[in-house]
């Protein structure tokens, strides 16, 4: 299975999904006209390294500068999938990245995690992003 | 005529307004529009969170113009309708305000204005709720998403929403919205 990689543009985020690592990152700005579109081939990917064997601990990157409306529902979405592969054993670190500024990025993402329990949490504040 | 173009600048100018567009909206003028706020707003040397709060009321204003607007570019061809649209940036009391307009048909406008009445007597608390709620709906659900474009955009303002509706014949409405960073 190769990697996924997609380069960020203006309204389409940065996408590295490293199999070989078991690395998930999603980061920088999304607000695409049709999100489906653009993210289906990452939910494919998805699919087919869920059905691999063997369940090693997985990490998933999630830096946000600006998602819209459809994007955010994609996300919550994928974060659904995650939750389904934890059912399966599988251990799955969010590392949740925010500018230090930005407090309702963190209370946001404090929320997702009372909204998706069965994912661990971890904050990383960094201190300037690129918008 | 020319006097009266001068006070026009003039007062857009006084109410504050910087950015101004009337016209066909394509996701493609969406980035364009962002991509020369970001330039304004990065040579003001406003804060990460200005500008986070302003883009959104942008995209989604801009969005549901694409989608929804009643008025369709006639310069448009019949297979790619392009929707028109108008929105408006400004700078007034110490903070951005975003204005859209666009017309709508009467059918729908007691519609919005009950969907945006709700919105705007919602606590923080149950607002936030009824965000989450609606943002795990999964993506393929409603339609294209407009009620959760006005959810985005309410998440970030600073104040209270101002909408109307004004009657333009049997048709159709303007409507209008303006929203505070």
């Amino acid at each position: 299975m190769e990697k996924l990689l997609r380069e960020a543009t203006e309204d389409t985020p940065n996408i590295l999904f490293d199999c070989q690592n078991n690395l998930l990152e999603i980061k920088g700005t999304s607000y695409m006209d049709d999100p489906m579109e653009f993210y289906e081939p990452v939910f494919e990917w998805l699919k087919n390294y869920f059905s691999q064997p063997g369940s090693s601990d997985i990490t998933v990157n999630i830096e946000i500068v600006y998602f819209h409306s459809g994007s955010t529902k994609v996300l919550l979405y994928f974060f659904d999938k995650l939750v389904e592969k934890t059912h399966k054993g599988t251990k799955i670190t969010i590392n949740w990245i925010y500018e230090k500024a930005e407090r309702d990025m963190r209370e946001y993402g404090e929320e997702l995690q009372s909204n998706f329990k069965a994912l661990l949490f971890n904050f990383v504040e960094v201190e300037n992003q690129q918008i | 005529m020319q006097k009266n173009q001068n006070m026009l600048i003039k007062n857009i100018s006084n109410q504050g307004i910087f950015f101004y567009y009337n016209g066909p909206i394509s996701q493609t003028t969406v980035k364009d529009i962002i991509s020369v706020l970001k330039q304004k707003l990065s040579l003001e040397h406003a804060s990460g969170t200005i500008v986070r709060q302003v883009f959104p009321m942008i995209v989604e204003n801009a969005q549901n113009i694409m989608h929804y607007s009643a008025e369709i570019s006639p310069d448009a061809d019949s297979k790619n309708n392009i929707r028109v649209g108008r929105i408006a940036v400004g700078y007034k009391d110490n903070h951005y305000f975003v204005l859209c307009g666009n017309k709508i048909n009467n059918d729908k406008v007691e519609i919005l204005r009950n969907k945006l009445t709700k919105l705007q007597n919602m606590s923080k608390d149950e607002f936030r709720e009824y965000y989450m709620e609606q943002s795990r709906k999964g993506p393929d659900s409603s339609s294209k998403g407009a009620g959760l474009g006005f959810l985005e955009i309410i998440k970030h303002t600073s104040g209270p929403i101002e909408f109307d509706f004004e009657k333009i014949d049997e048709n159709m409405s303007f409507f209008t919205l303006r929203t505070v960073a």
